[in-house]
Formats: C-alpha cells, structure tokens, sequence
C-alpha cells in the first residue's frame, strides 16, 4: 500500500501556528542583530589587537580568535547555558539560573561571541592586505601613529572586508537556529513545533527555508547598498 | 483483511453454536486442546516484560501476570498449561496478536482507540502517568502549586504538549515552559536551578532521579497532568478468554498478589521503583468487583 502525503500549506498561516512562525522570525530576527552589534564591536577590537605592536595584546588577540573559532558553536552553546553559570560558584549559578528568559540571552552571548571570532579575523585579513607602503605614506604625511589607524588604515581596511562581512552577517542568522537546542523559540523551533503538533513537517520545513532565504536575501542587499555608499571610486568597493 | 477475519469468525462462531453447546470461545478451547497458552513478551519493556541477562529469559511484572494467568488457566482446565513464548517488538505485537500467532501479549502497551480497532485489550492495570521531578523541598504539591513556576520538558513528548495544552486552557499558569533536547538536560537543568519541575513519564522521572548522586534530594509529584494506560492485547472475539484474564487481573488485586508483583518490580527496592499513587490505587481497589472464591471453576 502507498501512503499518500497530502498537503496542507495551511499550516504555516493557519492559526495559531502562523502566530508562532511569526513569533520564531521575530526572534531570529532579534538574536541575529544583537548578536551582529555584539560581534562587530567585539571582532573589530580583536582583530585591531592582532595587528598592534604590543606582544601581549596580539596574544590575547589570537588566543581569543582560535579558542572560539575552533570549537564548534553547538558545543559553546551548551557549554555557556549549562556550564556557564557554574563558573561564578554555587551560591552565583543559582542566582544566575533563576533569570527568566536566560537561554535568550545566552544565545545572544554566544552568537556574538563565536561570530566576533570570525570578524576578527576578517578584519585581520583587511589590514594584511593594505601595501606597507601606504603606513610609510600616511606616516610620511606627519600623522602619528594612532592617527594613522583612525584616517587611512581602518577606513581602508573596514571597506575592504565587506564582502566577507555580508557572509558572516548571513551566517549569524543561519547560526542562531542553533539557540533552538537550548530551547529558544526561534523559526527552526517553531517549525518543529508546528511539525510535532501537525504531522506536516515538509511544509513546517519548507517555510522555515523561505524565511532564511527571505531574511538572507534582505541582508546581501542592504550590505550591498552598504557597500556602494561607502565606496571610494577607483580604489574599493563596487557600485 | 479485516473483513476477512470478520468473516471466518463470525462462520466459525456459527458453527462454535452448532457444534458446542457451551460457547467457549476459540481461544479458550484450543488452550484446553493443546495445554498451552501461546505469549509474546517484549524483551526491552523495563519492568514489565524483559530479558534478564542472568537467567536469559523474560522476567517482569507482566510476566510473572502471566504466571497467575497460567495457573488459574492450570486449575480450570485440570491440567497444567504450559507457556509457549513468542518474543515481540513494539512493530510486531498487534500483527501477531490480530493473525492469532499469539493468544496475547502481555507487556505495557498503551490502551489506544487506534489499536482498539486492531485487537481487544483486557483492563488497564497500570498508568504511565505525566507528572513532575522536583527538588525534595519545592512547595510544588498540587497541580495549582505550578502556578508562576518554570516548567521543562523535552521535544516531541506527549509530557510536554500535555503541559502546553494545559497551561494555554489556563489550567495553571507556569512563569514559562523551558524546552529541552533529551531527558538528561532536563535533569541537568533542574539540578541547576533553571527549572522548577521537570516533566515526563513517572517511570522515566524516578530513572532520572536514581542517577542523580543523591536521590533522596529530589521528589516526583503525587498528582498527575496526563495518564496512559497499559493493556494486555489478545484477539478481537475472543470474549470468554479476555474475562478470565481480565478475573486474574481483579482477582490479584483481590488476594494482594498484585500489589506484591508491583512491590517485586516497582517497590522501592525493585529494578524500577516507581511509587504507587493513590489515584493508582483507587482506581486498582474499585474495579474489584465481588468475586467467589472459585470463579476459575467451570460452570
């Protein structure tokens, strides 16, 4: 006997589970901003920190950058939300468990933190691929040392790594369906949710792939407006 | 192939009348004929129906039922009955019952309408009951203590769509429901403070409590969100069998033997201890109805 499948592409609006796939892409949708805020500001620094003339602060830089870009995020995930907590005593652990809504921003933590490791090294990569000769040029100027990074380096480097950026900016949201492990209703949840109440998980699925198609398309344009507005012609960037 | 069955039994109970004029079913008759009883145990249904490595056969609670079974079987028809064992899965159970492999299975599956349609059950004698694991001290004792609590369960469960529905109808209001990937992180997180009360199966729950290093620390709940009961399956149709097994089954509750079997597997000191609770036992003392001393005798 063959089983017939048969469609119901109702479940992804019929209520309430248009509701709860809604509530999944506002979540997504907020862990993977925040996330991106806190690992661009974070991966800039370490990335800056690679490349400054002191020994030890490029240590911390690289120690940071291979700690958490060689352990897979998963596995930091669950390390923050369970064993996270344990590293501040008993006593803390328990204060800390008791906050409501912690697996949100434990996500959030380790998204930003996992992907500062990548920006990192992209920025990294920005400044190694600036000729030496344009420092001795904009030394030769008479700017110091710091002005130097301010007005020519890093507005060189940051133009220079957005095409790798907009990946890592994808990738963050595609990422944060990992957080559904620690139980964050995020779309990937819901649409497991939507599957294990229905038994229509091929179209529970097939929505949560549109909204992540839809969400990364949405990003590649904006970094691509980015991109053309912030370009110098002739030197970096495309129109 | 349903219709069939219907068929042959319905022209076989016609001539079970001409023939024989005390309506035995089939099922009982042929147990008479050949002195044995033809079973189907599970082999992976902790404390139900399982192999023992020490001895290699199936022990349990619903094998030692079994027993009881076979000797009232033994006093009716004046002769031993023999078990003849068939070991059986959970895919395989209901076709060997329905295809009379088997004259039943005597395990722990669920009671459901979908398989009442397949095969008879005979009385629920045990509910896996949906509760709570809590840490020993935790205020939670009624169903209304879940109130402003934060509540886990793992992915997929009927425990944890059981807690949801419930919590959406207003039956209580949980500060929040905390989703899970497996029963051990559920534990890990109630140890660790970011749960109140974690939900599942009772039989699971006092599993999860045994691992803990101290178990004495931790408490499921006397009450229950949701119940599946447990029946033991034999062919539709097969009436006068399914009321002497269910008259074991009562007439066990009766004599306290069941109590003893459940103390045996599910006492505090059996391989599964799972604490009766006393809906459980309400329920197991009223279904009892009078019985004489020698129900089992042929009228």
């Amino acid at each position: 006997m063959r089983l017939a499948y048969n469609f119901d592409w109702g479940v992804l609006w019929r209520a309430p589970y248009g509701v709860w796939l809604l509530q999944g892409i506002w979540l997504t949708i907020q862990l993977g901003l925040i996330a991106w805020i806190i690992a661009l500001v974070l991966g800039v620094t370490i990335g800056t920190m690679r490349i400054s003339p002191w020994p030890w602060v490029r240590r911390i830089g690289t120690a940071y950058v291979e700690v958490f870009r060689n352990i897979p995020f998963l596995v930091q995930l669950f390390f923050w939300y369970f064993a996270g907590p344990m590293i501040f005593g008993q006593a803390m652990m328990f204060k800390i468990n008791a906050i409501s809504g912690l697996n949100y921003y434990v996500a959030i933590i380790g998204l930003g933190l996992y992907t500062a490791s990548r920006v990192a090294e992209h920025v990294r990569a920005g400044f190694a691929s600036i000729a030496r000769d344009q420092f001795q040029a904009a030394l030769s100027t008479g700017l110091t040392e710091i002005q130097m990074y301010r007005f020519v380096i890093i507005p060189y480097a940051l133009r220079i790594i957005i095409p790798p950026l907009t990946t890592e900016f994808l990738t963050i949201f595609k990422n944060s369906s990992v957080a559904m492990t620690i139980g964050v209703a995020e779309t990937t949840f819901m649409s497991y949710k939507i599957d294990s109440e229905t038994f229509h998980g091929l179209e529970a699925t097939t929505g949560a792939m549109a909204v992540y198609l839809a969400i990364g398309l949405g990003v590649v344009k904006l970094m691509g407006m980015i991109e053309s507005r912030f370009r110098i012609a002739g030197l970096v960037g495309r129109k | 192939m349903k219709k069939i069955l219907v068929v042959t039994l319905t022209v076989l109970g016609m001539l079970a009348v001409l023939a024989a004029p005390l309506f035995a079913d089939e099922t009982m008759d042929r147990i008479e004929k050949t002195g044995k009883l033809r079973v189907g145990f599970r082999e992976d249904s902790i404390p139900f129906a399982f192999i023992d490595p020490k001895v290699g056969k199936q022990v349990g609670f619903s094998v030692d039922m079994t027993y009881e079974l076979a000797a009232k079987l033994s006093e009716r028809f004046g002769k031993q009955i023999e078990l003849e064992v068939f070991t059986v899965t959970t895919k395989t159970r209901i076709p060997l019952v329905a295809n009379a492999t088997i004259d039943v299975e005597m395990g722990s599956t669920t009671y459901t309408q979908a398989r009442e349609e397949e095969v008879d059950f005979s009385l629920p004698f045990f509910f896996s009951e949906t509760t709570f694991l809590v840490p020993k001290d935790s205020p939670i004792k009624t169903l209304k203590d879940l109130n402003g609590m934060r509540l886990g369960g793992a992915r997929g469960t009927t425990n944890l769509k059981a807690m949801e529905d419930q919590a959406a109808k207003g039956l209580y209001k949980p500060k929040e429901i905390q989703v899970f990937e497996g029963h051990a992180q559920g534990f890990l997180a109630l140890q660790t403070g970011k749960i109140d009360a974690y939900a599942t199966d009772r039989s699971l729950l006092e599993g999860l409590r045994m691992k803990d290093a101290k178990p004495e620390n931790w408490r499921t709940c006397d009450f229950a969100i949701a119940y599946e009961p447990y029946g033991y399956m034999m062919r539709e149709c097969s009436s006068d069998f399914r009321d002497f097994l269910n008259n074991t089954i009562l007439w066990s509750i009766k004599t306290g033997k069941f109590f003893e079997l459940y103390d045996k597997w599910m006492g505090p000191k059996g391989p599964v201890p799972i604490p009766m609770s006393a809906t459980y036992k309400a329920y197991l003392e009223m279904i009892v109805y009078p019985m004489e001393d020698n129900w089992w005798k042929k009228k």
